[in-house]
């Protein structure tokens, strides 16, 4: 291992990155703008209003309470639809996924109900079976028409739910989205362009002539390694800060977060050199890195919870390297969780370390220059 | 026992890949500021013979001695010692001509004036050029630039000029005469023989993995072309009759012409006084001395630019 030589090698590969700047923004500008994308999808859930188209056949004091009761907190926002109207008709016509009818006699049958227990009303909802967002739109429906109707018997409610969170604080989407793009970003990274640049310098024969100078394996590892870490350190403050500034993302940053990040890149860079005798050419190499990452991306708990998954796949998921980052960037970075940080990270270097020896060992300086 | 007049000691060299023999007991030394040409058509181990002398490649059995270090057992020292063009040299593509040169400076550790050496290469006009940009020869260029980076003892240079036009393959023989007046050991890989009969002190032919010559250019054409060729392109067909009459093998050419092969210029000196003396006028005539590419065909049977094209070797 040579200073110097490690030296040499990082000075060749940020100049040819500096000087290719679509490599340059794909590199730091794509997960930031996933985090963009994402961060603003899902961040504001608690803004957001639901419509209730609603046809009021009734006109009444008594239905206009009932709707008024539907907006407090902001749960529902109510827009009538003509009375002439077939609800179900005009739900397809205008892509409504709920449409709420209140009948004629809903007043009438209201002041009964004060004399007689036995009377009551029904509301009939039209919804669409096919929209995703609708069975949530049920469900607080359902709510409010129970609030409603302990209202009209006039007792306080004996059972009342109290929430308590597991998690410190407010936790959005957001929190749980931005460790696992950075644990994405770096796998990314790291993996990619790992093999890519193998293949491409076997391919041009670059590795041929590498191979008749003293670089040795642990040099060409080692300057992999540290090239991947500071790419990963420029695009982890890349994505802490567009959070921090767009969406108010505050995430622990102790001595955790720059750990995690080490024993990640010296693990996916591994895998790139494991990798690297299945990538014969630069063509391939991108087939095989996506062959590998994209499982991954998408069962390590990358962009949404494990615990969502069929229990098969998250049995799979644990088998995954990234699943432990994730765990263990989000257990530092979320809940500031030291024992479960410690747990994951030393999974992760066990994995690291494994990968680090075979890659070394099976880094092929002689015999056409595989590297 | 190492001697340490010889830059270089092949000894009873195999390589095999599966069934196919690529190297087959190859023996031979190069002394100490020789200039030694490896010849060969695409595919008959000429580059498994080099790179395993340069250390890329591992041989099957045998011995390969470089400054007297076993290449196998003394790797790290022997590359200290030796500069490599390889076959298609290419660089980094973003990074400049200059830049690197200091690489592979930095690499080696090596203290080297990189603006006197972008001047022996004539590189310097396109020293801040990214390699990308770079013609084949300059490409070349610096990657005997690259090969000389580490004031190395010995230069192997594996096929310098293949792919180049006529212009650029000149600008490298410049190049390759300075190192030879340099007194640098060089090991040309090559199959234009032109550069081999221009450059080399030695020539070892390789056919099928097997040495099948290893002599200077001029002793190989003597001693096994040993005819020359008179060729007499429009001339009167009685003149068929006398020379057949002298004792010569002469044969029909074209419409009217004859090819008679003989030993020496006296053997031409006498048939053209036999032909003067009956009065048969002359006409035009061709005396054709043999080269080195005659003398690979004989000893090859084979084509020696036979395609040329692709990268058939590699074995």
């Amino acid at each position: 291992m040579t200073p110097r030589i490690i030296a040499a090698n990082l000075i060749v590969r940020l100049k040819s990155l500096y000087r290719e700047k679509a490599a340059l923004f794909f590199t730091f500008a794509f997960p930031v703008i996933l985090v963009l994308v994402f961060g603003t999808i899902f961040t504001k859930p608690e803004h957001l209003n639901f419509d209730l188209p609603v046809q009021d056949n009734s006109h009444s004091a008594a239905s206009a309470q009932l709707l008024a009761g539907f907006t407090t907190d902001q749960s529902f926002k109510i827009t009538p639809i003509p009375n002439e109207a077939d609800p179900t008709q005009y739900a397809q016509a205008h892509k409504l996924n709920l449409v709420l009818v209140i009948p004629g006699d809903f007043e009438p049958r209201l002041q009964k109900r004060q004399r007689d227990a036995s009377v009551s009303v029904r509301l009939t909802y039209i919804y669409d079976p096919s929209s995703t967002a609708v069975a949530t739109k049920i469900q607080l429906l359902n709510l409010l028409v129970a609030a409603a109707n302990q209202k009209v018997t006039g007792t306080p409610a004996f059972v009342t739910l109290v929430p308590a969170s597991i998690l410190p604080a407010k936790y959005r989407f957001i929190e749980f989205f931005v460790p696992g793009i950075i644990a994405m970003a770096i796998m990314t990274s790291s993996l990619s362009n790992t093999l890519n640049m193998n293949a491409e310098l076997r391919q041009k024969g670059i590795l041929r002539k590498l191979a008749t100078t003293p670089i040795t394996r642990a040099d060409w590892l080692l300057s992999s390694i540290l090239y991947q870490l500071i790419l990963s350190v420029l695009s982890t403050v890349a994505i802490l800060i567009i959070s921090y500034v767009v969406f108010d993302v505050r995430l622990h940053l102790g001595v955790w977060l720059p750990l995690i990040i080490v024993v990640e890149v010296i693990a996916f860079v591994g895998i790139g050199m494991l990798l690297t005798p299945f990538a014969k050419e630069a063509e391939s190499a991108s087939a095989v890195a996506n062959a590998f990452l994209f499982p991954m991306m998408f069962l390590s708990g990358t962009f949404f919870p494990v615990e969502m998954m069929p229990a098969f796949l998250q049995g799979f998921a644990r088998l995954l390297p990234l699943y432990y980052v994730n765990e263990a960037l989000r257990a530092a970075m979320i809940f500031a969780d030291h024992a479960a940080t410690r747990r994951c990270l030393g999974v992760t270097a066990g994995f690291a370390a494994v990968v680090f020896v075979a890659g070394t060992l099976r880094t092929r300086w002689d015999e056409s220059g595989g590297a | 026992m190492p001697n340490p007049e010889l830059a270089i000691e092949v000894d009873q060299l195999c390589k095999r890949y599966g069934s196919l023999q690529a190297v087959d007991k190859v023996s031979f030394t190069v002394a100490q500021g020789e200039v030694f040409a490896f010849l060969g058509p695409n595919g008959a181990g000429k580059t498994t013979t080099v790179e395993i002398i340069e250390t890329i490649r591992k041989p099957t059995s045998g011995n390969v001695r470089v400054l007297g270090m076993d290449v196998a057992t003394r790797k790290s020292e022997v590359v200290r010692r030796i500069g490599v063009l390889p076959q298609g040299f290419n660089s980094f593509d973003r990074i400049t001509v200059r830049e690197s040169l200091r690489y592979f400076a930095r690499v080696f550790g090596a203290a080297v004036d990189i603006e006197a050496l972008m001047d022996l290469t004539h590189l310097r006009d396109q020293a801040d050029a990214r390699f990308k940009t770079l013609s084949g020869g300059l490409k070349q260029r610096l990657g005997i630039a690259a090969a000389l980076i580490n004031d190395p003892e010995v230069v192997f240079l594996d096929e310098p000029t293949t792919g180049l036009d006529p212009h650029s393959r000149r600008e490298v023989w410049e190049v390759l005469k300075g190192l030879k007046s340099r007194g640098k050991t060089v090991f040309l890989t090559t199959h234009y023989m032109e550069e081999a009969e221009l450059l080399a002190d030695t020539v070892a032919i390789i056919s099928q993995g097997r040495i099948i010559a290893i002599e200077t250019p001029a002793r190989l054409t003597e001693q096994h072309a040993d005819t020359m060729r008179l060729t007499l392109p429009a001339i009167d067909a009685a003149a068929f009759g006398l020379i057949q009459q002298m004792g010569y093998g002469v044969t029909r050419t074209g419409d009217a012409g004859m090819c008679v092969p003989v030993k020496n210029a006296d053997d031409v000196r006498a048939i053209l006084a036999a032909i003067q003396t009956a009065g048969i006028a002359l006409g035009d005539l061709d005396v054709r001395k043999p080269n080195l590419e005659e003398v690979f065909l004989k000893l090859t049977g084979e084509a020696l630019e036979h395609d040329s094209n692709g990268r058939g070797g590699g074995l």
